[in-house]
Formats: structure tokens, sequence, C-alpha cells
């Protein structure tokens, strides 16, 4: 059966990389006792995968994981187990059973939501944003694979308010396109005309679209 | 004082490699601060990942964390960017779990890997806020204690260190703790507590000797100065390891350290008497862990840890009695949790390879031999007991069974060694490289790769060459360029050695005196710390440092010492007697071999203390 399973990655953990943080999640369902399906072939690993990598300095409150059981579990059952097996710094929050026909979640993954506080320089940087974001294009580079590429990241900003000295966004993450955290923050301390001050940034939650094509918390469109 | 974690934060994203400091691991303890009445701070001077991967420490934390009324927390070394950091912005150095910082212990203890880590001491508790010299603290600072094998040559750390633990720490680590503790509980002044230490067996405490020297530089006596302490400080043996404590819920480090994997220590001590190897002498006698509590250890650390490798850890696991029974029994355990085990490659019987390829992904990486010398005679001199045939034979099998990739580990320097001993190793890695030949072209993997690795011998206190004088650095280099030009065109061999200015340094302090305790301090107070790390070593500051305190480095390294001469560690009694040693040092000039203890017993010194060591014969030499 398939397992989706909601977890966080607290301030403490924001620096173990991704496959750090995979590798911890897999011995911790070794742990647990819960019984997980291996892959065939020369190499088994186990069936789990994570919606989206978090990138290293982000806490991730709402981070979601699909694993793959071989045998059938209630979600109840598997966060216990889960709870005693965990580090207290990546709690398990849900756990709910998956459609067997449901989409993979890396492919579902269309958006996330953001806080990002700027703990240095922030009036100068935050006071840049209005005219920023009044242009049609914002170019920014973007790391890829082959090199670093020019984008336009303003298309991808999906909302972006400010409170209390904190930046609320919604920010384009899916398989084709994404606006990293980082790739506004580079922007906005060009645009302010000062060097990149360091933030706490929270990723809330992964977001999906519904039938409706509305923005929905990703878990919400597959336990409904 | 309780750290402001959240500036601790703030530094975190300006290092490198910020997982070291993050702390929060599975298995790490975090108890209430004010709940216990006994607050240890365990100090590796190393790296996180270096230290983490240390099983001593392991055992520790797991011991006193196993005593309700104690916490134990972790303390490493900072990389040189997170230690600026920290001094620029006046943070103490923390611990990994609560990140109070290290003067708010009640005890803190470093544990003695290897001599060129003790920069690090002095760099951790300066940055911690402890005095570092034993004499300016006051009572309220922490007592300072350490222990590992470097222990057993404790003088040139006796300015830093109030108490050393000499040998097994599982029983002695917790009578210490009970002394500070009521001592902490007295009110008395510290001298106090240091008395109450000294008489616990096997703890020495420095300050209550006083040495004198002759003219000539060496040690004339080593005199106890208070009745609390003896004349001699006997080594903490535990006899019984199943019955001793073992952690099976281990701290399991997100970022990958050295040796990420459950370490099962099968045994402890080793039978073969290498006489280069110190390591052999300290943790005698010979202990084993039976076959059943190993098999309830390995399944509840699994368990504990979610580990999917394990190995197994002893000087020698190939010598464990039922090693292959062990293995059969281990993987029946843990086949269905899949951990695989890795194994002493070298002692493998058939019948054990046959259940490995069934139940193992069999992973091809290289094979690792240690002759240690070229020469037959020289093997004979370090009473390595491996002969070329030996040699050959196993690396045929392993080319047989596939493997194309062989480390081999060989010490320049050695007691008597002559240039023909230098192309013994060149000609043992060319038989090497014609054993892969010899293979059938179908029959053999594919990319031969031999790598030879050449270490500078260093003597060490307490082994039969602890008279000897190592090498000069002119000579070492020459040796060292001498093999380079002969392996020059040997296909297939690549060939590596070792900063032979470290090991200089190394010995320096391996068997050094207390005068070092100055020549530390200068060096650290000029910048010297990290030594380990090449990178980083300072040799030419390190001279500059003997200079000023008016020490030669050469006196200490390359000094021929006499049969009659006091060794600056002999107010330790590790179990080993000096009769014995010297008697070793004779059969190595000699080039005669020495039997395993388990063919007999050498009386090595052990036999003295009954009960101690199961091939023990008081009769027999």
């Amino acid at each position: 059966m398939r397992m989706l399973v909601l977890f966080e990655k607290t301030e403490r953990l924001r620096h173990i990389g991704h496959l750090d943080i995979m590798r911890a999640m897999q011995r911790a369902l070794r742990r647990s006792g819960v019984p997980v399906s291996y892959s065939n072939g020369f190499n088994p690993h186990m069936l789990l995968t994570f919606a989206s990598p978090l990138s290293v300095g982000i806490i991730g409150e709402r981070e979601l994981m699909e694993v793959t059981l071989s045998e059938e579990r209630t979600p109840e059952d598997f966060l216990a187990a889960m709870r005693t097996a965990l580090p207290p710094e990546m709690p398990v929050i849900a756990a709910w059973p998956m459609p067997d026909k449901a989409p993979a979640l890396m492919a579902a993954v269309q958006a996330a939501e953001y806080e990002i506080t700027p703990l240095e320089r922030a009036d100068a940087l935050l006071a840049a944003l209005p005219g920023m974001l009044a242009q049609a294009e914002i170019i920014t580079d973007r790391k890829t694979k082959s090199g670093v590429k020019p984008c336009d990241i303003r298309p991808l900003i999906l909302s972006l308010r400010v409170e209390d000295g904190t930046m609320h966004a919604v920010l384009t993450l899916s398989e084709r396109e994404a606006c990293k955290p980082d790739m506004l923050l580079n922007a906005l301390s060009a645009a302010a005309g000062i060097e990149k001050p360091c933030c706490r940034i929270v990723r809330k939650g992964l977001l999906g679209r519904d039938e409706a094509g509305e923005l929905r918390p990703l878990e919400a469109l597959y336990h409904a | 004082m309780e750290n402001d974690s959240s500036r601790i934060e703030r530094l975190l994203e300006r290092v490198q490699k910020a997982p070291r400091y993050t702390g929060g691991e599975m298995n790490a303890v975090h108890k209430d601060w004010d709940s216990v009445s006994f607050h240890y701070g365990f100090c590796f001077p190393d790296t996180y990942e270096v230290g983490m991967s240390h099983l001593g420490m392991k055992i520790l934390y797991g011991l006193v964390n196993a005593q309700a009324d104690s916490v134990c927390e972790r303390f490493f070394m900072p990389w040189t960017d997170m230690l600026a950091l920290m001094r620029e912005e006046d943070i103490p150095l923390f611990s990994t779990e609560s990140r109070r910082a290290l003067c708010d212990f009640d005890m803190i203890g470093f544990t003695l890997q290897y001599e060129m880590s003790y920069t690090n001491i002095l760099a951790m508790m300066d940055l911690g806020r402890v005095h570092l010299r034993s004499c300016d603290r006051e009572r309220d600072e922490p007592i300072v204690v350490a222990g590992g094998p470097c222990a057993f040559n404790p003088e040139p750390l006796c300015d830093f260190i109030d108490a050393f633990m000499i040998g097994d720490g599982e029983e002695v680590t917790l009578e210490v703790v009970d002394a500070v503790r009521a001592w902490k509980r007295s009110g008395a002044p510290r001298a106090e507590c240091l008395r109450a230490l000294a008489r616990i067996r096997g703890v020495y405490v420095p300050a209550l000797y006083d040495v004198t020297y002759h003219e000539d530089g060496t040690v004339a006596a080593i005199t106890p100065n208070d009745p609390a302490a003896p004349a001699r400080v006997a080594k903490c043996v535990v006899t019984d390891l199943d019955n001793a404590y073992y952690p099976t819920e281990i701290p399991v480090p997100y970022t990958e350290i050295v040796h990420d994997r459950i370490m099962l220590e099968i045994m402890r001590g080793c039978t073969r008497g290498c006489r280069f190897c110190q390591a052999g002498m300290l943790y005698r006698p010979v202990r084993e862990r039976s076959l059943d509590r190993l098999v309830q250890l390995a399944a509840s650390l699994e368990k504990a840890t979610g580990y999917e490798e394990m190995s197994l850890s002893s000087l020698s696991s190939g010598d464990y009695t039922c090693l292959a029974e062990l293995i059969r029994a281990l993987m029946k355990r843990l086949k269905q949790e899949r951990v695989s085990i890795s194994l002493p490659s070298l002692r493998l019987d058939s019948v054990l390879k046959e259940s490995l390829e069934e139940t193992q992904k069999e992973r091809k990486t290289s094979l690792t031999f240690a002759p240690e010398a070229g020469t037959q005679r020289l093997r004979d001199v370090i009473n390595k007991g491996v002969t070329e045939e030996d040699l050959i034979g196993k690396v045929t099998d392993a080319f047989q069974g596939g493997w194309s990739s062989v480390k081999l580990y060989f010490m320049i320097g050695l007691p008597t060694e002559t240039y023909e001993d230098l192309d013994g190793i060149v000609d043992l890695a060319r038989k090497v490289v014609a054993c892969y030949f010899s293979v059938p072209r179908d029959k053999r993997a594919k990319g031969l790769r031999v790598t030879v690795s050449a270490s500078s011998f260093v003597p060490k206190p307490v082994t039969p060459f602890q008279w000897e004088p190592q090498d000069t650095r002119e000579t070492l280099l020459e040796k060292q360029a001498y093999l380079r030009e002969k392996f020059r065109g040997v296909k297939g061999v690549t060939f590596n050695y070792h900063e032979s200015s470290l090991s200089r340094l190394e010995a320096c302090f391996a068997r050094g005196d207390r005068r070092l305790g100055a020549v530390l301090l200068r060096a650290w107070e000029k910048g010297c710390m990290l030594d380990g790390w090449t990178e980083l070593f300072k040799y030419d500051t390190w001279m500059e440092a003997f200079a000023e305190c008016g020490l030669d480095p050469a006196w200490y390294a390359h000094r021929r010492r006499g049969k009659d001469e006091l060794l600056p560690w002999e107010v330790i009694d590790s179990g080993v007697t000096r009769a014995f040693l010297w008697h070793e040092w004779e059969k190595a000039q000699a080039a005669i071999t020495t039997r395993d203890c388990r063919e007999g017993c050498n009386g090595c010194g052990l036999q003295r203390w009954k009960g101690v060591c199961s091939y023990a014969n008081a009769g027999a030499v």
C-alpha cells in the first residue's frame, strides 16, 4: 500500500541536505519496524519518494513523502511506530493511505508557500519590493545542470505580501519550472542594491492544483 | 551560562559544513540540565565526522547517560571558519546537545587518540572558557580528565589535564564521576578532588608527582609528592567484556562521517605481538565477547539505529576464535533486516565465502594487506607474522575472486632497515602485479590497481621499540625518494607516502616528557591547531616553538635511549613489563620472532595480575 506522510524539518536541521534527510528517513523507517517495500534488482532500495527536495538552509513545516508498504497498516499505527523512530527535530505530523492509482507526488507539486524573514538589512530589502514587483519581467540567474542561465521569475511569483517584516510568498515549484526563494532574494537584493541579507526561510507547505485549477495544499488533493 | 541558540544558528549560516554543529541526531541524549546532579562534557579533540566515528566515545557517552543522575554531552573541535566566527561573536565552545558552554560542566574529558590532536585540546578549552593550565583553574571550573591510548604517556599533557584515566574506561569513568560529584558537594578545595581521584585505581594525577632530571636532560626520578598518589599507576582492565557496558542506542549522524555504520566490538586486545604496534601492547590481554552476546548486541544495535551496515571491530578480527560461526550467526539473524556485514577480508575460509556469495551483495572494493616490511628478515624483526607465501596466496585468491584493486601498507624507517628492505617493498609489489597477470584474462576483473602506501615509522612508548631513534627527516626523505624512483615505471602500481615532518612531531610527543607542555602551549599560541590535517599543519611554527622553549626536537625524536634510562611514561604500569619489552627488543635485533600468545604465554607482564589474561602462565617466559 502507498502511504502519504506529512513531516517537518525543523530549524535545527535546516542545513542538513536532501540526501542526508532521505537517509535519516530511511533509517527511521528501518527502526520503526514498519514493513517497507523494496525495489527489485541488484541494489534494492526502499520505495520512498519525497514530493520535493528542500534546499539547504530552509525549514520545512509541512513536507510530504510517499512510502510503499509491503503490508497494510493504518495511518495511526504507522504514525505511532514512526514517532518513536524519529528524532524530535524531524517529527511526523500525519499520514494517509494513498489510492493505488494516485499520480506520483513529485509530478503533482505546482507551487510552494514560503515565509521569508530578512535577519539583516530588512528595511532596504523590503523597500525595494513594490518597485520590483511592478516590473513586467524580473530577470535573475537560475542554476541548472548545464550552468547558469537568465530566467524571468515575474510570472513565477504567484503572490507576495509583506507583514511584520516577513514576506509571505507563493512561488511556482514544479518539475518544469521553479522560483526558489534564493532566486527571489537575489533579484530583490539586486533591485535594492544591497548584498543579499541572511534570511530565515520557512517552506510552509507544498501546493497542487485541484480540478478547478485552484491552488490547494498538496496533501488535501490526495486524501479528500 | 546558557548559550543563546539563535546566535549560534546565525553563525551556522556563515560556515562550511554546518551539519557538523547542528546536533539533534537520533539517539542523542537530551536531559533537563537541572534534573541531574552531574554534567559531563565528553570532548573529542577533532572534527565531528572524525569524533563520531570513534567507538570509545559512543561507549562512554552511553555509559554516563545510562546513569539516571548524570548527563553526558558531546564537544568537538570546530573547523577553523567556525572557530574564528565564534571568537569574533564571543560564543563559547558549546555542546552538541544542549549548546551549553564547556565551562558549565562539572567535568570534561578528552579522548587522546593521537598526539597530533593535542593543540586541539588547548583550542577547545580556550574557546570553552576553561583555564588551560591545571594550576590556574578555579574551584568552580570543570575537572579536566583524559584517557585513551595516548594517556599511556601522559607527560606532555601534564600541565593541562587534572587527571588521566589509564586503560579501559567502562568502570573507572563511573568511579571518577562519583568522586568528582562527592567533592563538588563537599565544598572542599580543588586539591582535595585531585587527591580523591589519585586514590582510584588507574587514575594518574600529574600534579601529585615531581619529576627531576639529570644534567643530560633525561629523567632522574618521578616521585609522588602526596600520600594519596601511588608510586606507579596501574592501568584498568575490564576482564569480562560480556558483562561490560556496551551501548545500543548510539547517536546516528545525519551527515556522513568517516565510519558511518554499526561497529560491533567483538574483542579487545591482540595476541600477535607485533613489535611496532602500541595498541597491541596497550590493549592486552585479549578478551573476546561471546557469540551469543554479540548476536544479541547486533540485533539491538540494528533496531536502535536503523543502520544498514555493520563492521566487526577489534585489532585483529580474523583472530576471533569462532569467527566463521559468528558471521554465520550474524547473517542469519540480520538477513531479513538487510544489514550487510563488512568482514575482515583476510581470513575467509571457503565455506564462509560461499555463504557470503549467497547472502551479501559482494562489493568488490579494494582489499587491504599490511605486510609492513619488504623482506622476511625485517618482518621477523618487527614480529609481523606474515610470509610472502601467505600474502601471495591471499592476493591470488582475491584476484581469482574478482578483485582487481589491492592496497599494500608498509612502514619505512623501521629499526635495522636497510636499502635491501626497501627493494623488498618494490619486489613484493611487482610479485603482486605478476599474480594478477597469472590469472587468465577471462577469469580476472579488469583494471589492476595496486596501491603501495609507505608511512614513516614512529617509535611509541610501551613497545619494544620505545628505546629506538626515529629516522631523521632527511633519511626518510631519501628513502621516500628512492622508493619513488624505483616505482617509476612499475605498471599498475601507485606509490603513496606520508608527510615525514608530521611523523617527526608525532615522535617527539609520543615519547616526550613534561617539559613539552611548554612547547605545546607555545605552538598553540602561535596558531597551531588541527595539525593532523595536512593543509593546516605548520611545521616551521612548531620548530620555532621548540626553539623558543629551549628544547630540541631531535633529542626527543632521533635519540637512542639507554637500557637503564628512566622513561617518562614509566610512572604508568601498562601491564607489560620493561623486562619483557627489552627482551623483545633484543630478539628484534637478532630477527627472532615471538610466538602468538595463543600458542603459549610469553610472560609479557600481565601474568602478574591474577585472572586477567586467559592465556597467562605464571611460570612461562
